[in-house]
């Protein structure tokens, strides 16, 4: 049966506020989930300086907005055409503080690109990582505080992610080392043993790391 | 007019159920990733295992009831530390979970679609296609969702470079003996040229209270 006006009138303010705080939170849940498939959509649509929303929280103390604006004005291929970075976000765990003010969450994706660097013929990747992150509401709704991709596995499809990684893109070019210290920090190794990075948010999470800023979460797992 | 207390608690329970998804959601994602990093006593947390009936059941190696059992398994699975070059990397997808009405149990289904390396008889890493999907009963303990019946259906285990309608040598395990704590396997019908797929398992549907897992394996798709 729908609920009414007079069920709600029904309830003391002391309930109400309490089934409010409730439901703010499962709806943050959807909101954050929504804005990082937002992010993923964006992700893949690499057209340089056009407008779009902010989805980060640029005005956090913590952000460096001027840089965040200088990577993105960056081109790293000559053509989109062929071009195409699609994460799907899977398995998602996401946990809001009890003020519904922060959420920290993990998902998992298993992905497919395509890359075109200088118009060639496009390789076709697949990409297995993960999106960690932290979130913070602010005026305008829930907006990334920190947290991108991180990679597992970036091969080129014939090859398959035991014979073949790929590097970032990036202008000019990382050197493998380099490309390892950044997002492919914990990818795949044929010859190393996988750390369990990211850790995924437990439910007290806002209790152990209250700072928001604090990435420590990330590697809670790896003293086990 | 004022709301009656049936009103109120109809209220609150469409919140409490709401929470369980999402709490549901995350108990089995942090369970996946546990299961992928290789932590045994992650995974073993989320069981119910104070409970005689809790069970695990894996592809084809067998259905594992009761602690010991269930323990037994995911050592088999993970118990080990991983070695270099090996990766498993399944992942939740396509959730449908559905709370009884007495708001004491779940039941739900994901599909899981995965990708390995193990390491191969020349002692090499070799990548594999790895998916399935997970049925699961789960129980409210206090204010905890744990697990009470988990089966993980396997759909493909391959070799990457062949792929799944080449390489069908991976489907059944090898004629070695099953673990000595393992019952027979309910259900095993993985992805073959020559099989025909059903819908197992089967989507939960709207239900009152816990009564066992055989909804998993209901054909029936009228209901």
């Amino acid at each position: 049966m729908p609920m009414t006006m007079d069920d709600l009138d029904g309830l003391t303010t002391e309930e109400l506020d309490a089934l409010e705080a409730r439901l703010e939170r499962l709806r943050s849940m959807w909101e954050i989930a929504n804005l990082r498939g937002q992010a993923a959509i964006f992700h893949d649509d690499q057209h340089i300086g056009e407008p779009r929303r902010e989805l980060h929280a640029i005005n956090h103390p913590s952000v460096d907005a001027e840089a965040l604006y200088a990577f993105r004005s960056k081109p790293v291929v000559d053509n989109l055409e062929g071009n195409s970075l699609v994460h799907p976000l899977a398995t998602p765990i996401i946990e809001v503080d009890e003020s519904n003010s922060r959420a920290r969450a993990v998902w998992w994706s298993l992905g497919v690109e395509g890359l075109s660097k200088f118009r060639e013929e496009p390789m076709a990747i697949i990409s297995l990582g993960m999106v960690p992150g932290t979130h913070i509401r602010t005026e305008e709704g829930w907006r990334i505080l920190s947290g991108a991709w991180q990679r597992t596995t970036k091969n080129e499809y014939h090859a398959g992610w035991v014979r073949s990684m790929v590097p970032t893109n990036t202008r000019p070019p990382l050197t493998p080392e380099e490309d390892r210290n950044w997002l492919g920090k914990y990818a795949y190794r044929a010859d190393g043993v996988r750390l369990p990075v990211p850790a995924p948010p437990t439910p007290d999470t806002w209790v152990r790391y209250p700072d928001e800023c604090d990435d420590s979460w990330l590697m809670a797992d790896l003293d086990e | 007019m004022t709301t009656t207390t049936p009103q109120k608690l109809r209220i609150l329970d469409a919140v409490a159920k709401l929470e369980a998804y999402h709490a549901i959601q995350n108990l089995m994602g942090r369970t996946i990733v546990a299961l992928n990093f290789r932590q045994p006593q992650r995974v073993l947390q989320a069981f119910a295992l104070d409970r005689d009936d809790v069970s695990f059941e894996y592809a084809d190696e067998g259905r594992f009831v009761g602690e010991e059992a269930v323990r037994a398994l995911v050592h088999l699975l993970v118990g080990e530390p991983a070695l270099p070059g090996e990766m498993r990397d399944h992942q939740l997808t396509t959730p449908i979970i559905e709370v009884a009405k007495d708001g004491l149990s779940a039941r739900a289904v994901w599909w899981v679609p995965g990708a390995a390396a193990r390491i191969g008889d020349d002692d090499e890493p070799e990548a594999l296609w790895d998916w399935g999907a997970i049925g699961a009963d789960i129980v409210l303990e206090g204010e905890q969702w744990l697990i009470h019946h988990l089966h993980f259906f396997r759909y493909i285990l391959c070799h990457y470079d062949e792929g799944w309608t080449e390489d069908t040598s991976l489907i059944n395990r090898p004629n070695i003996p099953m673990h000595p704590l393992s019952q027979p396997t309910t259900y095993h019908n993985p992805y073959s040229p020559l099989s025909v797929r059903d819908g197992i398992p089967a989507a939960p549907r709207p239900y009152d209270t816990a009564d066992g897992s055989t909804w998993m394996l209901s054909r029936d798709k009228a209901e």
